[in-house]
């Protein structure tokens, strides 16, 4: 791992087109501005960790699941998905960042 | 013969040895979160509105899907136009599905709407993208109230 050391204001290239910018320091929180092209993927790392762990769950039961997934339609024909609200809530951290 | 009807087989380890179109097949360049050495996947239209996504080149590897569209307008989010992955331009039709968690229980069975396998239908290349700017549940309770 490389580790540099910056101050707020200053930035970090990474390859031509990935900047990131230290932005501020806030008691123990440091606020990280990333400039990247929009192609590249940007994830707090416990989100990524989050959902890779969700996509082995996912995989885990269904060797259990007969192949014609018969049971879960079953179960959606008799009943209506679960409706989705914006405030849905999750179990990640708050999140204050800014797009 | 044209490359159209061109087909292919692979084995999965529930449906023995099956032959599909090449034309059918979806290519994600990075895999699914996790498995990033599977790139290439057919979807299984075995009980609308539930998939199978099933690799080719692994067959243990096979996720049930169910498309985004029965989620309704409260789903949406912007599509990654631009990527090169995937190539997406633009007004390009997409498919959008999510990984549904089947659980022993099956009512308890989630849906995970926080990171959908977007696949542009023109060229069949397709990515999982995290939602990580969006609230949306990497559990979301497939029925029910789905509060928890």
């Amino acid at each position: 791992m490389l580790v540099l050391t910056r101050k707020p204001g200053q930035a970090v290239y990474i390859g031509d087109d990935i900047r990131i910018t230290l932005m501020e320091i806030r008691g123990n929180q440091v606020r990280l501005g990333v400039e990247a092209p929009s192609s590249v993927r940007i994830y707090r790392e416990e989100i990524y960790l989050q959902i890779l762990e969700e996509n082995k769950q996912a995989l885990q039961h269904t060797s259990e699941i007969p192949g014609d997934l018969s049971q879960v339609a079953e179960v959606w024909k008799s009943r209506k998905v679960s409706a989705i609200s914006t405030n849905t809530p999750d179990n990640n951290p708050s999140s204050e960042d800014e797009e | 013969m044209s490359s159209s009807s061109e087909k292919i087989t692979f084995q999965s380890s529930r449906f023995g040895q099956i032959e599909v179109l090449r034309s059918a097949v979806i290519e994600l360049p990075f895999g699914i979160i996790g498995f990033p050495e599977c790139r290439n996947y057919v979807l299984l239209e075995y009980n609308p509105p539930f998939s199978w996504l099933h690799s080719i080149d692994s067959p243990e590897l096979a996720f049930v899907v169910v498309s985004a569209a029965e989620f309704g307008d409260n789903y949406s989010f912007a599509l990654p136009v631009g990527d090169k992955d995937i190539g997406l331009k633009q007004d390009d039709e997409v498919a959008i599905l999510n990984l549904v968690t089947v659980r022993p229980d099956p009512t308890l069975t989630t849906v995970n709407l926080k990171a959908p396998v977007i696949v542009n239908m023109a060229n069949r290349k397709g990515r999982q993208l995290i939602l990580d700017s969006q609230s949306f549940s990497a559990r979301h309770p497939l029925w029910g109230k789905g509060e928890e």
